[in-house]
């Protein structure tokens, strides 16, 4: 067991290590698309807590995801020069005029009826404040009423993906205030004190880096608190936990709150990296890839989820820039995916641990008995709700 | 719909093989340092339905211009990336060309989503874009070449014509939910105004959505005599089908559309669409040699004898031409010989004669209307004498002597006083 | 009045064309099939390519498509499904794989794209399927017009509907199928090879799909992304409807159908689809079961 641990702080400390090096050796290029893999980390982590501690499947983590990159997207919208100056002496996105009806005042005020929303985020911070307020008031909202109704399983999950899919319609026809389908680009760069963040900069690369770390080391701390524990017991047996007197709805939502914030800030760092927020980040399958990082990565491991989100995306994005394999690398990824599943149910990360424990057992004094350091596996009840 | 990826990477890149076409590879051009571009298309995913074509399209031009020599002696390669249907993938692929292969001229995206999520990644490293699509305007960039129709390319002569050869004069608007379609829409409205027509409706569905049944119902209990499609994607076949299915008829009551192509007409079959009309600045069925034998040759590169051809196709195919003579014009291939080559560069297009603009980088096209006929073509009804100016922001009253965009950019002035 | 019904009618019954054959494989197995939707692809384009090569008609595909199908969904139950049982929301992670790979394989021809080898009626494209002229066009039932092609599917998927349900309620092997629902163990206790029954079950759950796919080729597109977003409302047919109650998926598909029918009638067709998404949040809130439910397994 101890071998077990100490295995696990050498895998964070070496992962950690690695990340902060990376930019040593990586072009510009490589740099921003790690980077962006570094932000899918962080998603993976927030599904990691959510689905493998909570036992809680969210397949709409898009929608904060979405959140938070729409609310920062707006006040760098607003902050970018060229969208500005589009025919209107106050900043107003150039989208808003052309979706105006003719004769509209030029002004973020009442261009039209829902733009006065936007005026806050003319304050960069409010859109940062936001990108993490709008996801956790959404997520406090629904699983108030979810958890508390005792929804659980399958249930949520078709609860949240229908959510999901609500909100991009409802984002999308709201063109005017949205730019819909188009999503918002041409944004300005997100200033910190003075200090711009280009996308393709050393300097953003570490801002995602250390908020990965900071959420990383952060979570692993929160899921080891006497919450976490309860919070995992609630995974394994509901009921059991219940019958103990734990006030069950109180853990599902403060971790399914943490997580959707977690997401809103990777929704927020997405931005910062790719300059632009789209509605198809609130599309169906990309919810669904974000459980698949999770998943391959080991679900009930906050490193191996995050590991495999970085992983999965880097040989996704290598073997789509082999010329063979041009149009079938989805096909592959597919194969790789089925197999995963099949024959590492546990993921990357329960590979690595049966691995670390055949090496704790050679190590290991012969007369103790090891007691196995396996999480187990999120137990969902089958179909129905208890 | 089919190439060999390999070889044709191979004769692309070093001129070492013959495909399946009508020439043969000079080694002459091998010997020179091959020109990089990158061609970014979806190949996976739902909008792979037409971005392989455009796709193909590109491989084919690059292709046969290696066959005549390559550009300036040197052999095109073309780094093909997928862009997934996913404006992540995109930005992502669009930065892997630019940022990591350095390559300054890229050809590719299909949807507006996607331009709008790489358009950054041109302007801050100063890299050219082609893009093939007819597209709503609204955009003055420095960093993209736009060769596919604007709202006046396409409209300007249709709605006039219908109101006028037709008899129509109430209109039912119908789109796909997204920016194109609504601001098609808006100079739609315009031109009904000025030619004495009115609208009854203006009505959406999702982008993807095939479920025709309470629009078509509304459009059959509105009373209007003509309806106006911007429906995009693969909407159009469901769209055509239902529209038939519930009992009408393009005789009485005919779809007047601006996207729906040779592609969905073969995908719902000619028997849902006879009758009926789009506005393009090119179709398949365009009677000249040049465009015949180019039908051919696309059929032969993708070894489907039945493939068919289209506006954003024939348009992915000339803008390599018109970024090749911008390349020799110039002597050098940076993003500025480019972008200073290929104003006013022209060139014979299979749908005929095209020009660059060179105030706003848009492309000069003819507007033809077509009808579309049992064997699947469009009859040629209508088509203006000569390639029209393209005007991309002719919704905010830019006219051909009042250009909004130009060299110098977008004057903010002009479009405040609109 | 008369029309708005009809259309919310057909909308259902499309709705529990796709739902049927997913009621049945996570109703009664247990499976979340994300690759649903790809049967119903597969049997669009067995209705293209029976049309190309075979020559044979649209109606003539019907059986054919749900024989394909059906073989599809008993191999992929043998090779990925089968070692999945119990762990439902893995048996989602590893359809949605089967999926993937089902769409690249119609897309990129079965790989045969890369030997420069082109077969019509598959690729990235459009496809083309022919109607018989007489199912296009309206009927006059007393005095309203009805769209054939639309009665044709209320009427497959009515007949299929009832064939299932003597299947279910009224067969040997059916009793078997439920049994298996209530509890595996105690059912293969009995006698009962579970195994067998269970691929079977995937088997004509797929074959479903396989016969919802020509239904929907003859008045949608055809193409290998098609089946993806009709497995999300399926699903959500399923659910709200109650696991494993083929009567709940009936009548939640027209619910949402006639729901979805109405909205669009009076507002817009983008608000209907709003709509109809905040009806299945409610109903999974209000009775988190779903409107018809069992206990058990």
């Amino acid at each position: 067991m101890i071998t077990q641990r100490r295995l696990d702080r050498a895998a964070y400390i070496l992962f950690i290590a690695l990340i902060l090096l990376a930019p040593l050796v990586l072009g510009d290029f490589w740099v921003n698309r790690i980077a962006k893999f570094l932000v899918f980390g962080i998603v993976a982590v927030a599904v990691s807590l959510c689905w493998g501690y909570g036992g809680i499947l969210n397949l709409g983590q898009g929608l904060f995801f979405g959140a938070g990159a729409y609310m920062l997207a707006m006040s760098l919208k607003l902050a970018s020069a060229t969208s500005m100056q589009q025919g209107s002496d106050h900043p107003v996105p150039d989208f808003m005029l052309w979706n105006a009806d003719p004769g509209a005042p030029t002004e973020l005020c009442c261009i039209n009826r829902g733009s006065f929303l936007w005026l806050p985020f003319q304050w960069q911070w409010f859109g940062v404040v936001m990108g993490i307020l709008l996801p956790v008031l959404l997520a406090g909202g629904l699983g108030l009423v979810v958890f508390r109704k005792r929804i659980a399983g399958v249930f949520v999950s078709v609860i949240t993906l229908a959510l999901v899919l609500l909100v991009r319609l409802v984002v999308i026809d709201a063109q005017p205030l949205t730019n819909g389908f188009n999503g918002l680009t041409d944004l300005g760069t997100f200033h910190v004190a003075g200090f711009g963040f280009d996308p393709y900069a050393r300097a953003t690369y570490y801002l995602v880096a250390g908020f990965l770390i900071l959420t990383l080391v952060g979570s692993r701390l929160l899921v080891e608190t006497r919450a976490g524990l309860i919070l995992q017991a609630i995974r394994d047996d509901q009921n059991r936990a219940r019958y103990l007197g734990f006030d069950v709805p109180i853990y599902q939502l403060f971790f399914f709150t943490v997580s959707a914030a977690i997401s809103g800030l990777a929704g927020m760092l997405y931005v910062i990296v790719a300059e632009f927020a789209s509605p198809t980040f609130m599309d169906l399958s990309f919810s669904i890839t974000m459980v698949v990082w999770a998943a391959l990565g080991g679900r009930a491991s906050l490193l191996g989820a995050c590991i495999g989100a970085i992983l999965i995306n880097v040989i996704a994005a290598s073997i789509s820039e082999t010329a063979t394999f041009v149009e079938a690398w989805k096909a592959i990824i597919g194969v790789v995916f089925v197999l995963v599943v099949l024959y590492l149910p546990r993921g990357l990360a329960g590979f690595a641990q049966d691995f670390g424990e055949r090496l704790e057992r050679r190590f290991a004094d012969s007369g103790k008995t090891t007691t196995p350091g396996v999480i187990p596996q999120a137990q969902v009840p089958r179909g129905q709700a208890p | 719909m089919s190439l060999n990826r390999r070889s044709l990477l191979k004769a692309s890149g070093i001129g070492a093989s013959t495909l399946a076409m009508p020439y043969f590879f000079h080694r002459s051009a091998a010997a020179a340092e091959p020109l990089r571009v990158g061609v970014l298309f979806s190949l996976t995913g739902g909008l792979s339905i037409i971005e392989k074509s455009l796709s193909d399209a590109t491989m084919m031009a690059i292709t046969e211009i290696n066959a005549s020599g390559g550009v300036m002696g040197r052999p095109i390669e073309a780094v093909l990336e997928d862009g997934a249907s996913d404006p992540k993938t995109y930005n992502e692929k669009a930065s892997k060309l630019v940022i990591g292969d350095k390559i300054v001229t890229v050809f590719g995206s299909y949807t507006s989503a996607s331009r709008k999520a790489v358009l950054p990644v041109f302007e801050k490293h100063d890299a050219m874009y082609f893009y093939p699509t007819y597209y709503e305007g609204f955009e003055c960039s420095r960093n993209v070449v736009y060769t596919g129709a604007v709202p006046n390319q396409q409209l300007s002569n249709f709605i006039p014509w219908i109101v006028k050869t037709l008899g129509k004069k109430k209109f039912f608007i119908v789109g796909s939910n997204y920016i194109y379609p609504r601001e098609m829409a808006k100079v739609c409205k315009i031109l009904m105004k000025q030619n004495g027509a009115t609208y009854v409706a203006d009505e959406y569905l999702e982008l993807g959505d095939s479920e025709w049944g309470s629009m078509v119902n509304k459009i059959k209990n509105s009373g209007c005599d003509a309806v106006l499609s911007n429906v995009v994607g693969d909407s159009v076949v469901a769209f055509y089908r239902e529209y038939k299915n519930q009992g009408l008829t393009h005789e009485t009551l005919p779809i007047c559309a601006t996207v729906t192509s040779e592609i969905e007409i073969a995908a719902m079959g000619p028997e849902y669409a006879v009758g009926s009309y789009t506005s393009f600045p090119y179709f398949m069925a365009i009677d000249t040699p040049r465009n015949k034998a180019f039908v051919q040759r696309y059929r032969s590169f993708v070894k489907d004898p039945k493939a068919v051809t289209h506006h954003a196709l024939e348009s992915s195919y000339f803008q390599v031409f018109l970024w090749k003579q911008a390349v020799e014009k110039a002597g050098k291939a940076t993003a500025d010989a480019v972008r200073e080559g290929v104003r006013g560069q022209e060139f014979d297009s299979p749908g005929g004669h095209v020009t660059v603009d060179p105030n706003n980088l848009h492309t000069y096209l003819t507007p033809r209307i077509a009808q579309w006929q049992a064997d699947g073509q469009g009859k040629i009804v209508n088509a203006y004498p000569h390639p029209i100016e393209p005007l991309p922001y002719v919704a905010y009253g830019e006219t051909d002597s009042n250009l909004f965009c130009t060299r110098n950019g977008l004057d903010v002035a002009k479009l405040r006083k609109s | 009045m008369f029309d708005v019904i009809f259309i919310g009618l057909s909308l259902g019954s499309i709705l529990l064309l796709v739902a049927l054959g997913l009621a049945i494989t996570y109703g009664a197995m247990g499976v979340i099939n994300m690759a649903h939707g790809e049967m119903v692809m597969v049997g669009a384009y067995t209705t293209v390519m029976g049309g190309l090569w075979l020559h044979i008609g649209f109606l003539a595909s019907l059986p054919l498509a749900f024989v394909i199908t059906g073989l599809l969904g008993w191999a992929i139950e043998r090779i990925v499904v089968r070692r999945l049982y119990g762990r439902l929301l893995d048996t989602l992670l590893a359809t949605w794989g089967v999926a993937i790979l089902l769409q690249q394989a119609v897309r990129l021809e079965f790989g045969l794209s890369f030997f420069g080898i082109h077969i019509r009626g598959l690729g990235p494209g459009l496809q083309n399927v022919k109607v018989p002229a007489w199912m296009t066009g309206v009927v006059s039932i007393g005095g309203d017009q009805v769209n054939i092609y639309r009665l044709f599917i209320i009427l497959v998927t009515a007949a299929l509907t009832f064939v299932t349900w003597l299947l279910m309620f009224r067969s040997d092997i059916g009793i078997q199928v439920r049994a298996i629902t209530r509890n595996p163990r105690m059912a293969a206790a009995c006698g009962i090879d579970v195994q067998r029954i269970n691929a079977l079950t995937f088997a004509y759950g797929s074959g479903l799909a396989g016969v919802a796919g020509v239904m929907m080729s003859g008045f949608k597109t055809v193409f290998p992304d098609m089946g993806s977003a009709m497995v999300v409302d399926g699903f959500m047919v399923v659910v709200v409807g109650g696991v494993g109650s083929l009567l709940g998926s009936v009548l939640s598909a027209g619910l949402l159908g006639q729901v979805n029918g109405g909205v669009a009638a009076v507002t817009n067709d983008i608000l209907a689809r709003a709509v109809v998404f905040g009806l299945v949040i409610l109903i999974i809130i209000i009775k988190p079961t779903g409107l018809f439910s069992f206990k058990g397994r």
